[in-house]
């Protein structure tokens, strides 16, 4: 078929498929995507508004065992540049985000052995109690199969516990591509394998959570893998319609094992682009200011984007592998509105909450992202002896060899 | 071009993007720039992938241009040396009671090839100044604009070709601000709407360019499919040392081909070199 005949497929809001799909991101003009995205963007948006939403982006850990090679965020179990974050550190970092207008943590961690079940349940039951109507978007997948992993309980049973602790909804990092042979040569097929990332996302909506759905691209896979990626997402919102929205980021690579070059700003706006297209059953599309920095994020809104994401607060993970772009809310809003749309906040749920904050009351400029912890703190929270450790280096520590410094 | 046209970014970045095929096709030049400190003395050192070596920062005074000018020429081996701003080059005219003519021709009989850039909106007598570079023998780099507010570009950029109409010399112009506010910087939507309309209505002036070292890989590129065909300020470095992130001419052949474009690499003198 030809690209014409696709594109007007697009405008006749149309499902593709594969083939079609494929075509279209290889050989359509950039130009083209950017007004069929937006097309599509103006047909689930009519009215000309841009959201975003204030929250605050914390790894609790970065201790992994899993080892993904595309990662410069994690550090061995033993490691003495690795952290588990306290409760006390935690509520600290919730009360800076409540003083900026902030609503919720994302919080995600390495996959740390040495913290079971328990310990997230009463980190997320103490959180709630102090903070009732602060909202917990934490554990993505491959979390979620690790504690499953660790405690010996089915995942359902896992979701189950940490919604009664406290759980509202599932960030959907670790998805990298939803291809196998691409998770193998990424040594993350071990985490997570594609059926299992879903199999969870389709359990966390039966039980009643919305999820988020992510994409990183530019590592080892083929364009028609990162096809196959967004149709079984598709797929699954068709099954659940648990998805609330789509984001899309190109692999960082600096201070990786896999090493390598970053895709570049046209590659992210065309991938975000036939995302757009593509996913006809996904409401809400992330424009990520994170990795493209701020210009190519705020030029997202005219390739399908109608959300500029988080304004983070605290950013580790895409800081390790060498990004380091900030935007504060004056600064999302200030890109939102210069592009010609009007600036709300949100929640989660993509409820609107509001103007922007800074408009309401006094919130201090941010002109750079927090980090989890200062440089040269290598504490370790005094709870930590609470729970049972798995790893020999965790057990030496709970056992006092290793003192806290 | 009727300027009033499109209001869509995309629209508007299709229409630019049509201008430039017309003119260049899918050919986009980049130049790899070695910076060199304007004081007579400093070190002489630069990567021999340079295809133009460029003396930055103010003169202190016209001896010391001078002086600065013969080393580096001395030391140039066919690369072409470009050096300093044609508004500091008219403020030190004023300063020593001399005529920009008398400066620039000694400039150049101590080898300089090009002045490195006129920033339009810093210039005194843009089209006297410009034409003071063609006749004492030189060629200019760029025509650049220092700073601007967003609400003037339209009509700077018309004065632009209407400067172009009367001096015809200028061979790239480069509409970006060089000065970046780091407090408040210009957008994404800014930066696409400024390239995008400087190739509209800058019809006469061959080549649109952007600087990929003060604008970045990602805006650069993107700036390349709504406009511009130049990339300028190209790191001659080509080792992937510390605090640079990727081998330079590596990075912008990929980025110019991710584009759909095809990269040529150019000296100063907008000579295609090949390596
Ligand atoms: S990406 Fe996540 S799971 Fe993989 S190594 Fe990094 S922290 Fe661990």
């Amino acid at each position: 078929m030809t690209i014409d005949r696709i594109a007007d497929r697009v405008r006749a809001a149309e499902r593709l498929n594969a083939a079609d799909a494929l075509d279209l991101y290889r050989r359509a003009p950039t130009a083209l995507l950017g007004q069929l995205a937006d097309i599509v963007r103006a047909r689930k948006h009519p009215d000309p508004v841009v959201t975003y939403i204030i929250d605050r982006n914390v790894n609790y850990t970065n201790v992994c065992v899993a080892k993904c090679n595309f990662c410069a965020f994690y550090r061995p179990v033993g490691s003495p540049e690795g952290y588990v974050l306290g409760f006390d550190e935690l509520f600290r970092k919730i009360d800076e985000t409540i003083a900026v207008g902030g609503v919720q943590l994302l919080l995600q961690g390495g996959h740390n052995p040495d913290l079971p079940l328990t310990w997230y349940e009463d980190l997320f039951r103490a959180i709630k109690e102090r903070y009732p109507s602060f909202k917990l978007h934490a554990l993505s997948p491959p979390e979620v199969i690790h504690l499953s992993r660790l405690s010996q309980l089915p995942v359902p049973a896992v979701i189950d516990r940490l919604i009664a602790a406290g759980l509202d909804s599932i960030p959907g990092g670790g998805a990298e591509i939803l291809v196998d042979r691409v998770r193998a040569l990424l040594h993350c097929d071990g985490k997570a394998t594609a059926n299992e990332w879903l199999g969870v996302m389709r359990d966390a909506h039966r039980a009643g959570l919305r999820t988020t759905a992510t994409m990183m691209y530019g590592t080892v896979e083929t364009d028609e893998e990162r096809l196959e990626h967004l149709l079984r997402l598709r797929a699954l919102q068709d099954e659940t319609g648990g998805f609330t929205a789509f984001i899309t980021w190109s692999y960082q690579p600096d201070h990786t094992e896999l090493a390598g070059h970053e895709a570049t700003g046209i590659e992210y706006l065309r991938t975000l682009a036939v995302a757009r297209i593509v996913l006809d059953n996904f409401d809400n599309v992330q424009a990520s200011w994170v990795t493209q920095g701020g210009k190519v994020g705020q030029l997202s809104l005219a390739y399908g984007a109608n959300d500029m994401g988080s304004v983070m607060i605290e950013e580790n993970v895409v800081r390790a592998a060498g990004a380091s772009y900030c935007m504060d809310e004056v600064e999302i809003v200030r890109n939102i509105e210069d592009a010609g749309f009007l600036a709300k906040r949100r929640d989660m749920q993509y409820r609107i909450l509001g103007d922007p904050m800074f408009r309401e009351r006094e919130v201090p400029r941010m002109l750079e992202l927090a980090t989890a912890r200062a440089d040269g703190d290598h504490s370790t929270p005094a709870e930590l002896r609470l729970y049972p450790a798995r790893s020999g280096a965790g057990k030496k520590m709970r056992a006092g060899e290793i003192l806290p410094s | 071009m009727n300027i009033a046209a499109p209001t869509n970014i995309i629209d508007l970045g299709m229409l630019a993007d049509e201008a430039r095929r017309q003119r260049h096709g899918t050919r986009t030049t980049f130049v790899r720039v070695a910076d060199v400190a304007s004081t007579p003395g400093a070190a002489l050192a630069w990567s021999p992938a340079a295809g133009e070596l460029r003396i930055v920062g103010t003169p202190s005074s016209r001896s010391a241009a001078v002086e600065r000018v013969r080393e580096v020429a001395a030391g140039a081996r066919g690369v072409p040396v470009s050096a300093f701003s044609l508004a500091d080059l008219e403020q030190l005219a004023a300063r020593e009671s001399a005529t920009l003519r008398s400066i620039l021709e000694e400039l150049r009989a101590a080898g300089l090839d090009l002045v490195a850039e006129a920033p339009f909106d810093q210039l005194r007598d843009p089209r006297g100044s410009i034409e003071e570079v063609n006749i004492s023998g030189l060629a200019l780099a760029r025509l650049t604009i220092h700073q601007l507010p967003s609400a003037e570009v339209p009509s700077l950029l018309k004065e632009v070709a209407d400067l172009q109409r009367r001096v015809a010399v200028v061979r790239a112009f480069a509409p970006l601000p060089r000065v970046l506010n780091s407090a408040l910087p210009t957008t994404g939507y800014d930066d696409v709407k400024r390239v995008a309309l400087a190739r509209l209505i800058v019809e006469n002036v061959p080549s649109i360019q952007v600087d990929w070292a003060r604008y970045g890989p990602k805006l650069a590129q993107v700036a390349l499919t709504v406009g511009a065909d130049d990339v300028d300020g190209v790191s001659a470095e080509d080792e992937t040392t510390e605090g640079r992130r990727r081998a330079p001419l590596e990075e912008i052949r990929r980025n110019i081909r991710a584009a759909g474009q095809e990269p040529v690499e150019r000296n100063g003198r907008f000579e295609p070199l090949v390596r």
